[in-house]
């Protein structure tokens, strides 16, 4: 069933960013080139949006296409179900405060620059929303290839700077490794049905051996994996998200990455049908390894948009954490827990769009001002900008997973999910369970930490440099789509009762799951061996209200008695940046107690005067870590991928009678093959 | 009747295969080309007799257009272009003339070896020329990779058209009068191609010998 508006909504998406794109580029001025995209951008997100509230309300997909385009491969077919929905609504969502803020971000550039950085960001979110849309193989991956090329392009604005150049190319090495695993993954799905649509994979993963949808599984988890960033695929994020323009590495750390999971979901639960204990297994390994490294990474990193890019990596540890979980639970019959589960997944993907998509957009508002990713550089923030801060804030706390914001409440699911899989008497899981539930709880310990330090760090304190002391507040079109990302998150948080059903409607026909399970499953609760599990984000905000209120007042009241003064700086008068809390100082607890994995490089140089050493002039210390079992496995690869190239070179003679002495060998080669066979 | 035309056609081919050894033995850009215009003229008149012999008359079409294009156009236009770069008499080769001989035989054998299933389905009287047309091909092929100058590379190449079109007369009485029109025009082309590379190749590097064009890697 297809209501006329529906496809309509569609059609006002596509044209929205195909005319953003190039208007972007036909742009005469530099102001003209930046609101020509944001504004097709914005037109086709709302238009998105709509289309995607639509299916989730109504929960008829909608069906459409161009079959004759590429009909070979069988067309552009266009199907947009309740999973796809809430993806596509995931891209809208942050695809219109992006491009707002892209436009009031991007003031600085030059023209020339503007309309490729128009039209490229018009084209990402064009094919991001097409990847959610795809009906078949080659609609599916022709957006993957859009949105693939165009972020490649994004990443790569400040072609100059070599850093620039070596993210670029970790970037594209990781997209195409993933992409040269998709696609036997589809060919091993199609080869044994007809068509290639998703219906026609549904039906060939039916007559599949066991043997053959393991292999079909773990070709998707490393495919998917790549894109979404999992350890050991994670290498490209923390180097593409800081060399991205901000509202860039927001799409890309907020939705790109999304996609992964939306890929790994829609083959791993719609299209093989889910059912295998061991893969739920290996996702529950991989979301738990992946969460805690990110986040120890993240401690060590004093550059502000690495540190979010590595946030970006435990997320989506957790994200896989519930996910994992909820496939071992439905192995195992757990249904209605199972549902549980890969709704808390779908819910921590939307939250964590919405928060690290506010924390990439504050801080590119900070570097804008700082001209600077280092911390250390920055301070005293809160009183330059104290609306940014103040949305940066909010965005911390959820990231943090603190109440009563949308982070808590996902992770809440995700702990629940986990806690319900202590039923099943299986010994591997009655250990790997509760290590899951350890390893989760330590990560959202740590991320805390780890925003304390980004924040305080980042907006407290005095500024320590002069660039930071002369920072002035973001303009209103950054500042508002800010503001709309952090309600996003505030909304999401305190409603997450009424977000959870539309979850369990974006999961119906999935795998196993049925619309009465989905319609059966309540809210932010789960059966627990005869207990309830409840918690109610609204009463949780309304109790912290009161505490802080409560608060308020005592702290009013002893302001009374008190009196405002300097911070006491053990006698010496005078305050300087110097003293400040630094941020190697704040990690330097975490690194001591994980020094086995960090591995740090530490240097300490001390100049004393000349007369006496005594007397100190400076001081200089330096501590590196660099993730080395990133060494470990990716410098045996780039070496031997190098030297195989060399050895390849060698064909490459530079002698036109060498090449054609290869035509004639491989002809008289091909011909006594034939004979002699 | 059937065996005259199946020796005569046998003694074509062979005079077109010996034309093309010539290329591997003699030196000198002007006994390439007269090498090429008998070579042109036999498959002309070769085809002419399939034609009239197989019962085929659009085959005389066929005939009178291989005569004109690469019977006069073609060896006019080698001449003259041989003329106005005033290549040295010398042609340099990677190989030399006893080696290039030894494996143009070895070819002719191994044309010999590959067509022997070919020659058991089929029963026209012309089957006797296939491997030869066959061996013309490879040694066609092997002109074009073991001479150095870039000319020699272009009759090496209008050689290996005529092998074509031999294989396509005495194995099918002629592929359709469409594609062979098609391969004329190709041959043509490649050939204008091939000129105007020519002139740049000489222009750039005054010479025309084409191991020069390794400087153009990196």
């Amino acid at each position: 069933m297809t209501t006329r508006g529906v496809p309509l909504a569609l059609a006002v998406a596509t044209a929205g960013y195909l005319a953003g794109a190039v208007a972007a580029l036909l742009a005469r001025s530099s102001r003209g080139a930046r609101w020509a995209a944001a504004a097709g951008a914005s037109l086709g997100s709302l238009a998105a949006l709509v289309l995607a509230v639509q299916v989730l309300v109504t929960g008829a997909p909608v069906d459409a296409g161009i079959p004759g385009l590429l009909a070979v491969a069988g067309g552009v077919v266009v199907r947009l179900d309740g999973l796809g929905a809430f993806f596509l609504a995931i891209v809208s969502i942050i695809g219109l405060p992006a491009a707002v803020y892209g436009a009031g971000y991007s003031a600085d550039e030059t023209t020339g620059h503007l309309r490729s950085l128009g039209f490229m960001l018009n084209m990402f979110l064009f094919g991001m929303s097409l990847v959610t849309c795809a009906g078949n193989v080659l609609t599916f991956v022709l957006g993957w290839e859009v949105m693939s090329l165009a972020s490649y392009f994004l990443v790569m604005v400040e072609t100059g700077d070599p850093e620039t150049q070596s993210a670029g190319l970790w970037y594209i090495a990781m997209t195409h490794f993933g992409l040269v695993l998709l696609l036997p993954m589809f060919f091993l799905l199609s080869s044994s049905g007809g068509g290639a649509s998703f219906a026609d994979l549904r039906l060939g993963a039916g007559m599949l051996t066991p043997a053959m949808r393991n292999v079909v599984f773990i070709l998707a988890v490393l495919a998917f994996g790549s894109k979404a960033g999992v350890v050991p695929l994670h290498v490209w994020l923390p180097r593409a998200h800081p060399a991205a323009p901000s509202h860039v590495s927001a799409l890309m750390s907020g939705v790109m990455i999304k996609l992964g999971i939306y890929g790994l979901v829609r083959v791993t639960l719609d299209v093989l049908g889910g059912g295998v204990v061991w893969w739920g297994g290996l996702l529950l390994a991989v979301g738990s390894v992946s969460a805690l490294l990110g986040v120890l990474y993240a401690l060590m990193e004093h550059d502000l948009k690495r540190l979010l890019a590595y946030h970006s990596v435990e997320n989506i540890g957790i994200i896989l954490i519930g996910f994992g979980a909820a496939l071992v639970l439905d192995g195992y019959g757990l249904r209605s827990a199972a549902l549980v589960g890969f709704a808390a997944s779908l819910f921590h993907t939307l939250n964590h769009a919405c928060f690290k998509a506010l924390l990439f957009l504050g801080a590119g508002s900070v570097l804008r001002q700082t001209h600077t990713r280092n911390m250390e550089q920055m301070g005293g923030l809160i009183t330059r900008m104290p609306q940014t801060a103040l949305l940066f804030l909010v965005g911390a706390v959820a990231i943090a997973a603190l109440p009563p914001l949308n982070g808590f409440a996902s992770e809440w699911m995700v702990f629940q999910t986990l806690l319900a899989g202590a039923q099943i008497p299986r010994p591997e899981l009655a250990v790997g369970i509760p290590m899951a539930v350890g390893m989760l709880a330590l990560t959202s310990g740590l991320a805390a930490a780890c925003f304390v330090k980004a924040f305080g760090v980042t907006f407290l304190a005095m500024p320590r440099s002069e660039r930071a002391a002369q920072a002035r507040e973001a303009p209103l079109s950054m500042r508002a789509a800010m503001a709309l990302l952090a309600s996003a998150c505030v909304v999401l948080g305190l409603g997450a009762s009424m977000t959870v059903p539309v979850l369990y409607r974006a999961l119906e026909g999935l795998g196993g799951v049925s619309p009465a399970a989905a319609a059966a499953t309540p809210g932010l609760w789960v059966e627990g061996a005869g207990r309830l599990a409840y918690v109610s984000p609204p009463l949780l905000a309304a109790s912290l209200a009161v505490v802080v209120f409560l608060g308020w007042l005592a702290v009013r009241r002893a302001l009374g008695r008190a009196r405002l003064t300097d911070t006491w700086g053990c006698g010496r008068i005078g305050q300087t940046p110097r003293m400040e809390y630094t941020a190697s100082a704040f990690a330097e607890p975490l690194r001591r107690v994980f020094a086995e994995l960090y591995r740090p490089a530490e240097d300490l140089t001390v100049s004393t005067h000349p007369e006496s050493r005594y007397f100190i002039r400076s001081i200089t210390y330096t501590s590196e870590v660099h993730p080395w079992f990133e060494a470990v496995i990716y410098d045996p690869i780039i070496g031997g991928v190098r030297r195989a190239s060399t050895e390849v070179r060698r064909l490459q003679g530079g002698s036109a009678h060498l090449y054609l002495l290869y035509v004639v060998a491989a002809l008289l080669g091909a011909l006594g093959w034939v004979w002699w066979s | 009747m059937e065996g005259i035309f199946a020796r005569l056609v046998v003694l074509a081919a062979s005079g077109m295969l010996l034309t093309g050894l010539i290329v591997l033995w003699r030196k000198g850009v002007p006994a390439y080309i007269a090498a090429f215009t008998w070579q042109s003229w036999l498959l002309s008149g070769m085809t002419a007799a399939v034609g009239y012999l197989g019962g085929e008359p659009q085959l005389y079409l066929v005939a009178v257009i291989l005569l004109l294009l690469k019977g006069i156009a073609l060896p006019a236009l080698l001449r003259a272009t041989d003329r106005r770069f005033s290549t040295r008499r010398e042609l340099l080769a990677y190989v030399n003339t006893e080696t290039s001989l030894i494996v143009g035989g070895m070819l002719v054998l191994f044309a010999y070896v590959l067509t022997e299933p070919w020659m058991a389905m089929t029963k026209l009287p012309t089957r006797a020329a296939l491997p030869v047309a066959m061996a013309l091909l490879f040694v066609s092929l092997f002109i074009i990779v073991s001479r150095k100058k870039a000319i020699t590379q272009v009759i090496g190449f209008l050689m290996l058209e005529n092998s074509i079109a031999l294989l396509a007369v005495v194995g099918t009485y002629g592929v359709p009068l469409l594609v062979e029109l098609g391969v004329f025009l190709d041959a043509l082309m490649g050939f204008l191609v091939m000129q105007i590379f020519l002139y740049d190749i000489h222009e750039t590097f005054e010479t025309l010998e084409v191991d020069q064009l390794a400087r153009l890697k990196h």
